[in-house]
């Protein structure tokens, strides 16, 4: 007992489920005694995220993409409470309730990026800020992407004027660790705590490929090759499992308290299940040794981004139960992205593997629902039947379940948060705007009202003192 | 006596054929012409010998292919403003790139053409998204993330391709010479935009010095000048006021000081970027300056382009600019067919349809003096068939026609999907091409 108190102190040991609100969570009940080390260290920067209800909000007669592979016609969606009460037809308005006619408008999920550096690269890009990259090392799980955020990012309001309610920013892809990622609420915050994503666990950033031999091989040191890396994250993990142990051991046999180590512990969380791996990685040979990699020592990989040849191993991805965050059409940068279809996202898809679009782009942010409609375009084309009540689980509910927050966010069921986004038409349409966006059931952003559209301090008298940036 | 009529009409077709390119037929699309006849509801369009022949509402002709438009959209094929076709692969492996040099003090006389690979993989991509020429300039390699080299302000040479990929795909070359004043001629001069200036003053000054002189300066009887003569004289056609200087700026008042650039040496500028170009909007009009802006970039990505918006097309049309829509920076050169996008974002932004259309085909070819952009009778026949509304993400070419040869719209892409369409164990995949 002295013990355990004792850890306790130091907030090393937690209650497995206490915190976390992983869906995995409910089949480990049995374990729910046990207790569990918190690696993940979930209370040293808690999200202080906060939104204030005013009221509710009535959408009527909408058409609704729910994210769960329905389109509801001339529907309504309640909102109370931060949460989707109700979806169904002539519902009431609840007194006081803002009332939104929802005729000829569809309504959607919050838009979830799975891969953004918002914040940690942010514009104006200027040396000083470059915060997304910790290219000292190639194993830098130690850092966290939140420590780089600055939440002042103009980015951020776009983002929100394009249907961005949720994002993971990412460390960098330079190093084969590149650090823990954190996910955001899209909404104004003077502090990243604001932001942060209530409950959502964390990630770990990995790179394969070209970056990490590319930068560290470009110093004579390693890794420099394609093997070089997988050696680095098998060396790592072996360390990490060791890491877990002691600390085990100390739990249960007491005696001297093990260091910390702020890289290993990332580690360790994710051994524990606790942090997600998103791990950036383009090749399909490469998508396959890590799901190995991932066996031998035990964890799970919940997503490949910048996956460009998902669709060659899109069978093996759905067997393993990998997510793949892609994109519409880049391609040709790099090596590792000269196998580019256009139909990867379709592909994995119809393969039942979980398919998503991501942007790491500023631009690219604000627009992905054009790039979910290239990708359903050109799954089409490909001869597959995929409808926009499909295609919108690419950017909602399927990003929901690679970060983890599946069971909160991502899709209009009664009870989720009630991050909604309201367009003045089709959102797989160049001509369509965002017309409202709804965060925990709050009006974040409203295109007929500048009121309702936030600037961060950066955009105030920039470029004339008595205006904001247009 | 009507099947006597076809008959002829037939016949003539197929002797007009022997000489060049079959006949086709385009029938019943909707076509913009983007000229005089504007948008037509329901229009055929005949192309004979690699032109337009004839635009209209059912014409009583026929033709050796005839291709049914119903339901569809025509166009003239998209044009590329900016691109580096050809001369790019692979981005970060620098053995298949050649459109920059480094380490030599070329600036204006660089040349890329020698380079021109037609058979690169990019051209039949965006061939495929219904681009059917572009013109190509050299550029600075940044993927290294290393010190772009100095002195070198003037980028060098250009030319314009058709997408056809064929060994005899230059459509035109010394199409424009390029620049960089703002930010990027700043990091190009040694750390002041201010020298970035001063560099491209004095070249274009010493320019106009040689050609006033020429055959002293040659014979070595003259004052020493700061820029080879092989610089200068590649600046000839631009101080002669025949080929445009594309000086890329984006930050309002460096677009104002190529306006005044261009002003004193009477060169015909077209400004590359022009990110708060809506500020001097007027400006731009009244010295007749066109700009080739990435229509989609909205974001303050650097204190030269904090008034970026995705309205800046909208409002330098507005006021009487000439617009040109690139393919997205952010997407590189192997993307430029998303102009097209970008377009559509534009006109969700407040740019007249038409106005979209034109700005990535007629506004392209008139600003760089191109063939193309229009469907007139006697205009290249660069053409594509949409499945619909060109500007529409679900959108795209179903036949693409350049100089009136049907193109074929297979990739590497297509080729790739294709093959793993269906991704299974196995080693079957390796013998299915």
């Amino acid at each position: 007992m002295q013990l355990h108190s004792r850890v306790f102190g130091r907030g090393v040991v937690a209650l497995f489920c206490a915190t976390l609100l992983l869906s995995a969570c409910g089949e480990k009940k049995v374990e729910s005694e046990q207790r569990s080390l918190d690696f993940a260290r979930l209370d040293a920067f808690p999200s202080t995220y906060s939104v204030s209800q005013s009221r509710p909000v009535l959408i009527q007669g909408a058409t609704l993409l729910t994210g769960t592979g329905e389109q509801l016609e001339n529907t309504d969606l309640l909102l109370e409470g931060g949460k989707i009460a109700q979806v169904g037809k002539d519902l009431k308005a609840p007194e006081g309730a803002l009332v939104v006619d929802g005729r000829d408008k569809w309504v959607t999920p919050g838009i979830i990026d799975v891969h953004s550096h918002l914040g940690d690269y942010p514009a104006p890009s200027i040396e000083s800020s470059q915060d997304g990259n910790e290219m000292t090392s190639p194993n830098t799980a130690q850092v966290w992407a939140e420590h780089s955020v600055w939440t002042q990012d103009p980015q951020f309001p776009l983002a929100l004027a394009g249907g961005v309610t949720t994002l993971q920013i990412l460390p960098g892809s330079a190093n084969l660790f590149g650090g823990r990622s954190v996910t955001l609420k899209n909404v104004p915050g003077r502090s990243v705590q604001d932001m942060k994503f209530p409950g959502a666990p964390y990630g770990l950033k990995m790179a394969c490929g070209e970056n990490p031999k590319r930068v560290y091989g470009g110093k004579g040191t390693s890794p420099s090759t394609r093997m070089g890396n997988v050696a680095g994250y098998r060396k790592a993990w072996i360390e990490a499992s060791s890491y877990k142990k002691k600390w085990e051991d100390y739990v249960k046999n007491g005696g001297d308290e093990p260091e910390r180590d702020l890289g290993m512990e990332t580690l360790a969380g994710v051994l524990n299940g606790d942090i997600l791996v998103h791990n950036h990685c383009y090749r399909g040979e490469e998508m396959a040794v890590m799901m190995d990699v991932a066996k031998e020592f035990d964890f799970k990989v919940s997503t490949f981004h910048h996956a460009v040849e998902a669709y060659k191993v899109a069978d093996l991805l759905a067997e393993n139960d990998v997510c793949a965050a892609m994109w519409a059409d880049w391609w040709g940068f790099k090596h590792e992205a000269f196998d580019m279809t256009e139909a990867n996202i379709a592909i994995v898809d119809q393969a039942k593997a979980c398919a998503m679009i991501h942007s790491d782009s500023g631009v690219g942010v604000q627009h992905l629902n054009e790039e979910v409609a290239k990708a359903m375009t050109a799954g089409r084309r490909a001869g597959f039947d995929i409808q926009p009540k499909d295609a919108v689980a690419w950017m909602t509910s399927n990003p929901a379940k690679a970060l983890g927050i599946e069971e909160q966010t991502g899709s209009l069921e009664k009870g989720k948060m009630a991050d909604v986004v309201v367009w003045s038409g089709n959102p797989f349409s160049v001509y369509t705007h965002v017309d409202q966006v709804f965060i925990d059931g709050e009006l974040m952003y409203d295109r007929a009202d500048e009121k309702r559209q936030p600037r961060s301090d950066f955009e105030l008298g920039i470029l004339n003192a008595e205006g904001e940036r247009q | 006596m009507k099947r006597v009529v076809v008959f002829c009409a037939f016949a003539l077709g197929v002797l007009a054929a022997s000489a060049q390119a079959e006949s086709i037929l385009i029938k019943g699309g909707k076509v913009h012409t983007l000229g005089d006849k504007g948008s037509l509801e329901s229009a055929d369009v005949l192309v004979v010998g690699g032109k337009v022949e004839q635009v209209g509402p059912s014409l009583s002709v026929t033709a050796d292919r005839v291709i049914d438009a119903q339901g569809k959209v025509v166009t003239p094929g998209v044009i590329a403003p900016v691109s580096e076709l050809g001369l790019v692969e692979i981005s970060a492996a620098s053995s298949t790139n050649d459109q920059s040099v480094t380490g030599e003090s070329i600036g204006s006389a660089f040349n890329p053409l020698p380079a021109y690979n037609p058979k690169s993989t990019l051209i039949p991509f965006n061939r495929a998204g219904g681009v059917t020429s572009a013109v190509v300039f050299p550029g600075i390699s940044t993927w290294d993330d290393g010190a772009v080299e100095a002195q070198r302000v003037f980028a060098g040479r250009s030319f314009a391709i058709k997408l056809n990929g064929e060994f005899d795909s230059v459509e035109a070359k010394d199409v424009a010479q390029k620049a960089y004043l703002g930010e990027a001629g700043a990091q190009l001069a040694g750390g002041s935009r201010a020298n970035a200036y001063a560099k491209v003053e004095k070249a274009l000054s010493e320019a106009k010095e040689y050609r006033e002189n020429r055959a002293a300066i040659r014979r070595g009887e003259w004052r020493e000048l700061d820029y080879s003569l092989a610089d200068l004289e590649a600046l000839q056609p631009v101080v002669s006021g025949r080929e445009p200087l594309v000086i890329t700026a984006n930050r309002a008042s460096d677009i104002l000081g190529a306006i005044e650039l261009a002003k004193a040496f009477s060169v015909k500028l077209v400004v590359l970027g022009a990110a708060e170009g809506w500020m001097v909007a007027n400006q731009l009009a009244e010295a007749q300056v066109p700009v080739v802006i990435d229509a989609i970039n909205n974001l303050p990505i650097s204190f030269s382009s904090l008034g970026a918006r995705l309205d800046n097309a909208a409002l330098l049309t507005k006021a009487g600019v000439k617009v040109a829509i690139s393919g997205p920076d952010y997407a590189s050169t192997h993307n430029v067919y998303l102009s097209r996008q970008s377009a559509g974002n534009a006109v969700a932004h407040g740019l007249p349809y038409e106005e979209a259309l034109k700005s990535i085909s007629s506004n392209v070819a008139d600003i760089f003096n191109l063939q193309g952009g229009t469907l007139e009778q006697g205009a290249v026949a660069d053409i594509v068939v949409w499945s619909g509304d060109p500007l529409e993400v679900t959108s795209y070419p179903e036949q693409v026609l350049i100089e009136g040869e049907p193109q074929s719209l297979v990739t590497r892409s297509t080729r790739l999907r294709d093959r793993h369409l269906k991704p299974t164990k196995g080693h079957n995949f390796g013998y299915q091409y």
